[in-house]
């Protein structure tokens, strides 16, 4: 062991030898289902509101904004931006954290904390705004 | 038939011609930098690294350093980077390769000399992760009139059997970038050998594992690269292992968060 110490780079993502990562799967979980939702809801998402409707293809009151705010705020509403909006920032902020530990940037435990606790806020923010659309 | 004879023979099934191989030397004793050396050897088409090396060691240079002993890939001893990419010295073969050969010792490993390498960090990991039976009974004396057996169905065998052709070679470790960055990191192979005997119906071991599994240090610090799968001498599927291992610790601590 001692002669690898060398060669062992200071950056370490946990430096308990045997602490069962508790964490870990939730993160891995959120960004499992955060690529799903990129894969698979993301691109319609981007054809109808960025492609098809700017394009004029889809009649103009399909998104009048009475329609969108009444689609919008709504429980299906609520799990539309948790799906197009939240989901897919913890896949960001997963890729992001595991990338800044491959380029060696800032240390994981901050990193964690920054990248998981931005995707929270902006979560946390994405639903606030539709909740308040809803009471409102 | 002599030894010479029969390399006649081999030489002469088809067209010889000579390459030019670059090996990194590495020679504490007497330089304290690594360095590259050219050798000129005659190969055929039937000519594999270990043989170009055993040609070097036995006609050109014998103070060259490498290991080396199946020729046959079930031993995983001759792991070399070939222009970068881990390879066996036997499974690799000259004529695939046009242009420069550059030969070094696997990456991620300390070198002691020349192409061989310190693997003990690897051993180290398998050993954590226990891969052999663990069975809850003790283990009963011979009755040679009644010989007891595990059984196992061939449904049971084929769950963990392609996980069970690891080599050891380590090859996997070089190719991996998160092993490179963390020496910690269990890794591709122990934790596809620790997956392998969780699979398997005649262990009990799985608790014990998994308290391995499921550290930072153990699936978590996989992520998905799949290099090692690409360059596994044995198509082991050691990405596949370790993702399928991240369910299970998933599992594990769900499991564990309900139970208290």
């Amino acid at each position: 062991m001692s002669k690898l110490s060398i060669n062992r780079p200071s950056m370490n993502k946990q430096g308990a030898q045997h602490k069962q990562a508790f964490d870990e799967p939730l993160w891995w979980g959120l960004f499992s289902a955060g690529g799903v939702c990129f894969a698979v809801i993301l691109p319609a998402v981007i054809l109808f509101i960025a492609v098809l409707l700017p394009l004029g293809l889809l009649p103009a009151e399909a998104l009048s904004y009475e329609r969108a705010s009444a689609l919008l705020f709504s429980v299906p509403g609520f799990l539309f931006v948790g799906a197009v909006v939240c989901l897919p920032l913890f896949h960001a902020a997963h890729r992001l954290r595991h990338g800044l530990f491959d380029i060696s940037v800032g240390n994981d435990t901050l990193n964690k904390k920054l990248m998981y606790g931005g995707a929270a806020l902006l979560s946390i923010l994405a639903l606030g705004i539709v909740v308040a659309g809803m009471l409102g | 038939m002599n030894t010479e004879q029969i390399s006649t023979k081999r030489v002469s099934t088809n067209n010889i011609r000579t390459k030019q191989v670059s090996v990194k030397r590495y020679l504490p004793d007497s330089s304290a930098e690594p360095y590259w050396q050219q050798y000129e050897l005659p190969v055929d088409d039937s000519t594999s690294l270990l043989d170009a090396l055993n040609h070097i060691k036995e006609q050109l240079d014998s103070t060259l350093s490498y290991r080396w002993s199946c020729r046959m890939a079930i031993c995983g001893s001759c792991g070399v980077m070939v222009n970068g990419i881990p390879k066996l010295g036997c499974k690799t073969f000259l004529r695939d390769y046009e242009g420069e050969i550059r030969i070094e010792p696997l990456s991620h490993f300390p070198v002691q000399r020349d192409l061989v390498v310190d693997m003990e960090i690897f051993l180290e990991h398998l050993a954590a992760v226990k891969p052999y039976l663990i069975d809850d009974n003790p283990v009963k004396a011979f009755d040679p009139n009644a010989p007891e057996t595990y059984r196992q169905s061939p449904k049971q065998l084929a769950r963990y059997k392609q996980f069970a052709n690891c080599i050891n070679c380590g090859l996997c470790y070089s190719a991996c970038p998160q092993f490179g960055l963390n020496q910690e990191f269990l890794g591709p192979a122990a934790l596809t050998l620790a997956h392998r005997y969780n699979l398997d119906s005649r262990d009990h071991g799985k608790k014990q594992r998994m308290a391995e599994l499921n550290r930072h240090e153990g699936v978590w610090s996989c992520t998905f690269v799949g290099f090692c799968s690409q360059v596994c001498p044995k198509n082991v599927d050691p990405a596949a292992a370790v993702n399928q291992g991240k369910v299970e610790a998933a599992k594990h601590t769900l499991i564990a968060l309900f139970k208290g």
